[in-house]
């Protein structure tokens, strides 16, 4: 900490490298960004982290009335099915909403004082994601009561929730600076939100689709369909699934994460300005 | 950088032709569809304004140094560079340590969050760890007195107890290079010398303070050197008490810089009138006083009309050319600048009028004043509002519609009838 800092125009490659190392000293910050994420999410109300079970479970059982009763889907343990899929996928939708407005929330801490800006859309994700990890064995209660398989397979579940995670975090630190210059980017996301929600297969089967060609595009295009699938390969499915398909996942999202973290450098020397 | 702090390791804070520039966007475009409306409608790139220009200066280890000047100089702007909330436009800044900034106390605690959570948390927005500011944690609360109420969320303390937390932990966070922005009014006197003597104590040991106040005492008893600031550029800097002796003889010299001398309608001919009748055009002169050299290339004069309710009628903002003209005859540090408001239809009454000087990037007036003029509106049985439009009333005869038309007249709706004037 006691290194001379210096702040030129200058030397850009050196100065990204240096900008990642010092993110690396802050991890106390992280910690305790999503400390205090989790810690306010949960204190104003008499259910607390309880409410993030019965969300899922709630929507789980409505959909599963809605797809087995209303609709016909001949899907065994349709709510194993369905749940295996939500859960990520609220993880998505929460840290990406809430990743999108975290600068604009953050406006007064950013004008005031320095750290990393780049940490406040990453702990956004951690936080939602350890939401998502804390309600995995409320999956795993589900799974059991349904019978489900529990094959050791289990043990790649880390590797998928690090590859959402890079993903997630990709994504975000395009959207939050975004929204800083455009704050109508936020109507926009919640309507892509929707829409993403449909175009994953979350409460279908993505062998259902009538064209294979298009379950082919859907996995190139939308990372979070093949991350989806990941988790029900081994959860639902209890079997393999395969090592290059999850390792087109990660590096696709390694390298999104690149461009993501370019994009934020370059959109936050100015935020101050529009904040 | 490095070859720097070799050459000269008590050399703690180095400014090079640092500049800093800022856009003013008048009306900030900040949604996808004033970006549309931009690309086919470009408004211009927005004024530029420069908050700091071409500064260069060195703090050694162990001073008290002091940044003075008038609102809108650049003194924190300055300050901002220095903990790089900011990055400067061009120049090179070099900071030799951990800087730790009390621009404003207590910024970034979470309202929900107990006093204790908010310590750790602001101590790691600053880059310490848990285990450090463990070690810290119970001088921070002795020092704030709080030791009855950590527990407790911090929504729940007065404004003292909030701002004697965050001057608490800035103090305790051995910082290097300390930044401090009017800050020294937290809490009570006796809180206040304690902080002070913090202070003090923090400068005996080695600590660099940079330091902001508009308290000429403060800065003469507390810093070793000092730099004056106008217009974003540096005008004097030495030894502290020489600076604030030159900055209050600046305040003396220019009681109040470029302000408003008067603001007055005038007839057509010029001369101060205090009526107008309606229809007429309105003249407004505002005299602006200029002392010798001042520069109003970032001054915008706005002239406001609002009725005896406080309405708002109208209100139109210029920005005044590098130097305004010498009136005629006058004194030459007086200017005159005239608004010309063609045909005021306006009702009859009072109205004021209000000349607001502003300048570029500075959010408070640089004066205000305000006149009245008497609007003098000859009514007509019928008439009514806050206007006096210009108006004629037409109608058709009936043998020029045809039947159906005219019988629907006749059998009229009432608003018709009624509106008829000079029945």
């Amino acid at each position: 900490m006691t290194a001379p800092v210096n702040h030129t125009p200058a030397r850009k490659g050196a100065r990204l490298a240096s900008q990642a190392l010092e993110a690396v000293r802050y991890t106390s910050l992280i910690r305790n960004l999503v400390a205090k994420d989790l810690k306010v999410r949960y204190k104003n109300s008499a259910l607390g982290f309880l409410w993030s079970l019965l969300n899922p479970l709630l929507m789980m059982v409505v959909f599963t009335f809605v797809f087995t009763q209303l609709l016909n889907q001949h899907i065994p343990d349709f709510p194993v099915f369905v749940l295996v899929a939500l859960l990520p996928w609220n993880w998505c939708a929460t840290a990406i909403s809430g990743g999108t407005t975290m600068l604009v929330d953050n406006a007064s801490l950013i004008n005031k004082v320095y750290f990393p800006r780049v940490l406040l859309p990453v702990s956004g994700v951690l936080s939602t994601g350890v939401n998502y990890v804390l309600s995995l064995p409320a999956l795993f209660l589900i799974m059991a009561a349904f019978g489900s398989p529990f094959t050791p397979w289990i043990v790649m579940i880390p590797v998928v929730v690090l590859t959402q995670a890079l993903f997630l975090i990709a994504l975000v630190l395009i959207l939050a600076p975004l929204n800083v210059y455009f704050r109508d980017t936020m109507v926009l996301v919640e309507v892509g939100l929707t829409a993403w929600f449909f175009m994953t297969p979350v409460f279908y089967d993505v062998q259902s689709i009538v064209s294979p060609a298009l379950a082919a595009w859907m996995y190139r295009l939308n990372p979070m369909a093949a991350i989806i699938e990941e988790y029900r390969i081994i959860l639902y499915h209890g079997a393999v699934p395969d090592p290059l398909f999850m390792g087109r996942a990660l590096m696709t999202s390694l390298v999104l994460l690149i461009v993501g973290y370019l994009v934020f450098t370059r959109l936050s020397r100015n935020l101050g300005e529009h904040l | 950088m490095s070859r720097m702090s070799r050459r000269d390791g008590d050399v703690m804070v180095e400014f090079r032709d640092v500049s800093r520039r800022f856009t003013l966007h008048h009306e900030t475009r900040n949604s996808f569809q004033d970006w549309f409306i931009g690309l086919v409608h470009p408004r211009g790139k927005g004024e530029e304004f420069w908050a700091v220009k071409d500064v260069s200066f060195q703090i050694r280890r162990g001073e008290a140094f002091g940044f003075l000047g008038r609102n809108g100089a650049g003194k924190s702007t300055i300050l901002k560079l220095v903990t790089r909330v900011l990055e400067p436009t061009s120049g090179q800044i070099h900071i030799n340590g951990h800087t730790h900034a009390m621009l404003e106390l207590g910024a970034g605690f979470h309202p929900e969050l107990s006093g204790r959570d908010n310590v750790y948390l602001n101590g790691s927005i600053y880059g310490f760890s848990r285990r450090q500011m463990r070690e810290k944690f119970d001088a921070i609360v002795q020092f704030a007195e709080l030791e009855r109420f950590i527990d407790t969320p911090v929504k729940h303390y007065s404004s003292g107890m909030f701002m004697r937390l965050g001057f608490a932990i800035a103090v305790h966070m051995d910082p290097e290079i300390l930044v401090i922005d009017e800050v020294m009014a937290v809490g009570d006197t006796a809180f206040q010398r304690k902080g002070y003597q913090a202070l003090l104590d923090l400068k005996a040991a080695g600590t660099t303070i940079l330091f902001v106040s508009h308290n000429s005492d403060n800065m003469r008893d507390f810093c070793d050197r000092a730099v004056l600031l106008e217009h974003g550029r540096l005008i004097d800097s030495g030894p502290a008490g020489t600076v604030v002796d030159h900055y209050l003889r600046m305040l003396e010299e220019e009681p109040a810089g470029v302000g408003i001398l008067m603001v007055r309608p005038v007839d057509e001919a010029g001369a101060p009138t205090d009526r107008v009748a309606s229809g007429d055009d309105l003249i407004v002169d505002v005299l602006v006083r200029v002392p010798n050299g001042s520069w109003t290339g970032d001054m915008q004069l706005a002239l406001d009309l609002n009725d005896p309710a406080g309405t708002q009628l109208y209100g139109s903002t210029v920005g005044l050319p590098d130097e305004l003209p010498v009136a005629n005859g006058n004194d030459p540090t007086i200017r005159r600048v005239r608004g010309v408001f063609r045909g005021l239809r306006l009702a009859g009454g009072a109205i004021t009028i209000a000349a607001t000087l502003l300048r570029s990037g500075q959010a408070e007036p640089v004066d205000r004043q305000e006149t009245e003029v008497d609007v003098e509106a000859p009514w007509s049985i019928g008439e009514r509002g806050i206007l006096r439009l210009e108006h004629d009333w037409e109608w058709e005869t009936s043998d020029q519609l045809p039947a159906s038309s005219a019988t629907m007249i006749e059998n009229g709706t009432p608003e018709v009838e009624a509106q008829r004037p000079g029945k």
